[in-house]
């Protein structure tokens, strides 16, 4: 039996009405990967979050090598050997790399009291290089990184501190293959030298892959704990939702067919080295699925559909009409749901209600100026009733809830406007398989109602479940285009986009 | 009612709560001390209302997490043009038009340089004060005594009473909140101000809410021009000189999130600026020396910012 290094003794925790553990017992062991699974809102993040020192429970004790455990802070906690990598964003833009992996703890490179810029980005490159994040440049300013490279500074930051237990939060999901395998690297790395590491992930596959043990939450309190051998997908996606899961999971048809009108279409678009004389034609009525490389440029291609970003050449339009800008885009009911959503699809420090209403003008301010708080309020409700957000009241917080529910508010903001094109950047990132569910029906739905819809996703399985016509990208260009097919397998997608 | 939620309610109404405790404690000591509560409250509303005039048009601006340093020496410029052209035409409506106008230019011309430039608009206003108080210093010089533009006293001696003052700023705080509550502008400058990078994404053009900003809150400054010609018709370079700072303390006073944002209050202006008011007229009654009641209005400027970003800094991240 492998030595107990972290032990979590009947944990409650509350967040005002909302139950987030439920005595709650979990032990992690030496040279383990834990798995934690279940829905968005089961409790994962609030009991390693905890365990991190983010936050304090209600009740309840924890233990750390077999001593008594309370983090006051991340800060000791990753101290005194646990750390954790969030799944939030949790780099600050203005600062260069170097200064946010030792963000609080320049002292060290201060001498008479300045700082030695020059020894801090040489350490800095050293904490990159460990994790084999060598392309990113440590004197570099963050802001000017993306998603990805963001993600792993802050990895970086925590490895630095050669941490003895390792919480990966969802961070995978923010991550290409390439990231992945870095951070698959340094869990397999700490598992050998017989350190523990607790990996919270909605990717099943991933988590069965990747995990010795795995442990099922459900509404706050734990179901059940599974050991490797145990795993078993249907069993494990049943305690998870605590029922099987019923009807399909992608739409179950291979008709692949839509409309033949033209409802969007790109001409010789170029944009730096994102997209190269690109043409794109979406029908209406299709799915469209976009595939590749996190860095081929279909995230900037999601953008210039939306009119966010202006391509040098070429021409973007909406059923005939050049488009302009974001504004012209919604005027002519397109919606877009960024990859990045806690900075682009939603105003984290506004509330549920801020966030839908703010796409719906069009639908419940009179003239599309006058706004009734009763109107506001009965069209928001509806929102929040049909995408069965798991919210307390309308006023809370976006903040305060779970990535599924965060997302399930950005679809409520575009589909309650009535969007007839949505753009769907890495649409089920960080959503649990249940949530994932109801948004491919939703999708699919749409579809059959004749909106066009265009999902862009690193995850193969999803567009081959969900597309009528799936685009491969590598380098800015399209290089393979695969009609919907029972036959189309990720290995068949995959050789186009290496 | 959930915790979270009386929480929430309890510190919305905590600065509403401050204004009633120092009415309370005004009323209290003007008894104590046989004051004439009635001259003391007029006294209070003189002095409030100009800046509560000014704070409530530039709430727009702090909705959008900027702000205009520049609000005190517009307000000046504006009065003496506006006194100018009274003096020329003889015409109270003009006069109140042309501070108006000239405020909403000066606001405009702030905002159109930001967008040219693509500088933060506070940069802008940096820039607008310099500017501002050299013209106010020409403006005396060449059209006024030297030292002094002056309206006559018996041109604004009848508007110059508390009910019209009140209801000045009554008109205006209504059109206001509004515009910042019931229409669509006000909550897209609030969404705008909580997060820009996804406002944009949402079809909300940065530059449109700003200009909407300053031309508010040049309406607000031009208003407050007009009030303060008919309060102190000899309009000097000290004209107006501290409610730039007082506007800026008056907003935080009353509530208003520092960082703009979802959470932001059009009521935090009136509020805060009587509340600031009330503070000094009690500093006053106990004989502290304006030193001490600088110091003392600092100490409490801190500890509401204190109080009001409390939830915030003690905040988790999310489940």
């Amino acid at each position: 039996m492998k030595k107990v290094i972290v032990e979590v003794k009947h944990m409650d925790k509350t967040f005002g009405s909302t139950v987030a553990l439920n005595d709650v017992s979990i032990e992690v062991r030496r040279g383990e990967i834990q798995g934690l699974i279940g829905e968005n809102g089961s409790g994962k993040s609030t009991v390693t979050s905890i365990i991190s020192g983010m936050q304090k429970a209600d009740r309840g004790e924890m233990f750390f090598r077999g001593e008594k455990w309370e983090p006051s802070s991340m800060l000791f906690a990753l101290e005194k050997g646990i750390g954790m990598i969030v799944q939030e964003n949790g780099t600050v833009p203005g600062i260069t790399v170097a200064e946010n992996i030792f963000l609080g703890e320049t002292d060290q490179f201060k001498t008479f009291g300045i700082v030695n810029r020059k020894e801090m980005i040489l350490k800095g490159q050293q904490a990159l290089d460990a994790i084999g994040a060598s392309h990113i440049d440590a004197a570099q300013m963050t802001g000017s990184l993306d998603m990805q490279d963001r993600k792993l500074i802050e990895i970086a930051k925590t490895m630095v501190k050669k941490p003895e237990v390792l919480v990966v939060d969802e961070t995978t999901t923010a991550l290409s293959q390439i990231g992945r395998d870095i951070i698959y690297k340094i869990m397999n790395q700490m598992k050998e030298e017989n350190k523990a590491v607790i990996f919270i992930s909605h990717d099943l596959d991933e988590i069965m892959q990747v995990c010795d043990s795995l442990t099922v939450l459900r509404d706050g309190k734990i179901i059940v704990t599974f050991d490797k051998e145990e795993f078993d997908e249907d069993r494990i996606k049943t305690s998870m939702i605590g029922r099987e899961m019923q009807g399909d999971y992608y739409r179950s048809d291979y008709d692949g067919s839509y409309g033949s009108e033209v409802v969007m279409e790109m001409q010789d678009v170029n944009l730096a080295d994102q997209l190269k004389n690109f043409n794109l034609q979406i029908h209406k009525g299709e799915i469209l699925g976009i595939g590749g490389l996190s860095h081929c440029g279909m995230h900037t291609l999601g953008k210039v559909l939306f009119g966010a970003c202006r391509p040098s050449s070429g021409k973007v339009s909406i059923r005939g009409r050049e488009l302009k800008d974001e504004a012209d885009a919604m005027r002519e009911q397109v919606g877009y749901a960024a990859k990045d959503r806690d900075i682009e699809s939603l105003c984290l420090n506004a509330s549920i209600r801020d966030n839908i209403a703010i796409g719906g003008f069009n639908r419940f301010a009179i003239h599309n100026f006058l706004v009734l708080p009763g109107r506001e309020k009965k069209y928001v409700q509806k929102q929040i009733d049909e995408l069965s957000v798991k919210c307390a009241e309308m006023n809370q917080d976006v903040s305060a809830l779970s990535g599924g529910n965060k997302q399930k508010v950005v679809f409520g903001k575009w589909i309650g406007r009535g969007s007839e094109i949505l753009i769907l950047d890495c649409p089920t990132r960080g959503v649990d398989i249940g949530v994932k569910q109801a948004m491919y029906q939703l999708m699919y739905q749409m579809k059959k109602e004749g909106k066009s819809i265009v999902i862009i996703s690193e995850e193969m399985a999803e567009l081959i479940g969900m597309a009528d016509r799936l685009i491969v990208m590598k380098d800015g260009e399209i290089k393979k285009e695969f009609q919907r097919s029972e036959s189309l397998s990720e290995s068949d997608i995959i050789q186009y986009m290496i | 009612m959930k915790k979270n939620q009386l929480k929430k309610y309890i510190m919305n109404l905590t600065p509403l709560f401050g204004l009633v405790v120092l009415f309370a404690a005004f009323l209290i000591l003007g008894k104590i001390q046989d004051i004439n509560i009635s001259y003391g409250l007029k006294s209070i509303i003189n002095q409030s209302v100009v800046v509560a005039v000014v704070a409530t048009g530039a709430i727009f601006i702090y909705t959008l997490g900027s702000f205009d340093i520049s609000l005190g020496a517009s307000v000046a410029v504006s009065a003496l043009i506006g006194g100018m052209v009274y003096n020329k035409t003889e015409n109270i409506l003009i006069m109140t038009a042309v501070c108006i106008g000239v405020a909403v230019l000066i606001g405009l011309f702030n905002s159109v340089l930001a967008s040219v430039f693509n500088l933060p608009v506070f940069v802008t206003t940096i820039a607008m004060l310099s500017v501002l108080n050299a013209l106010i210093l020409v403006l005396i010089k060449v059209n006024g005594t030297g030292s002094e533009i002056a309206v006559p006293a018996a041109a604004v001696k009848g508007l110059n009473n508390t009910p019209f003052k009140v209801v000045v700023l009554l008109l205006f705080f209504l059109v206001s909140m509004f515009i910042f509550s019931f229409t669509k502008i006000g909550r897209m400058q609030k969404f705008q101000g909580g997060n820009p990078v996804c406002a944009k994404l949402s079809g909300i053009k940065e530059k449109k809410m700003a200009i909407i900003a300053f031309a508010m809150s040049g309406i607000g400054v031009g208003i407050g021009a007009f009030l303060s010609i008919i309060y102190a018709p000899t309009l000097t370079k000290n004209t107006a000189s501290s409610v730039g700072m007082d506007v800026i303390i008056a907003i935080v006073f009353g509530g208003m999130p520092v960082s703009g944002g979802a959470r932001s209050k059009i009521y935090a202006a009136v509020i805060g600026a009587f509340s600031m008011t009330l503070l000094s007229q009690i500093m006053v009654m106990f004989n502290l020396n304006s030193g001490i009641g600088q110091m003392v209005k600092a100490a409490i400027f801190i500890l509401v910012v204190y109080l009001a970003t409390s939830d915030q800094r003690g905040k988790m991240l999310p489940r």
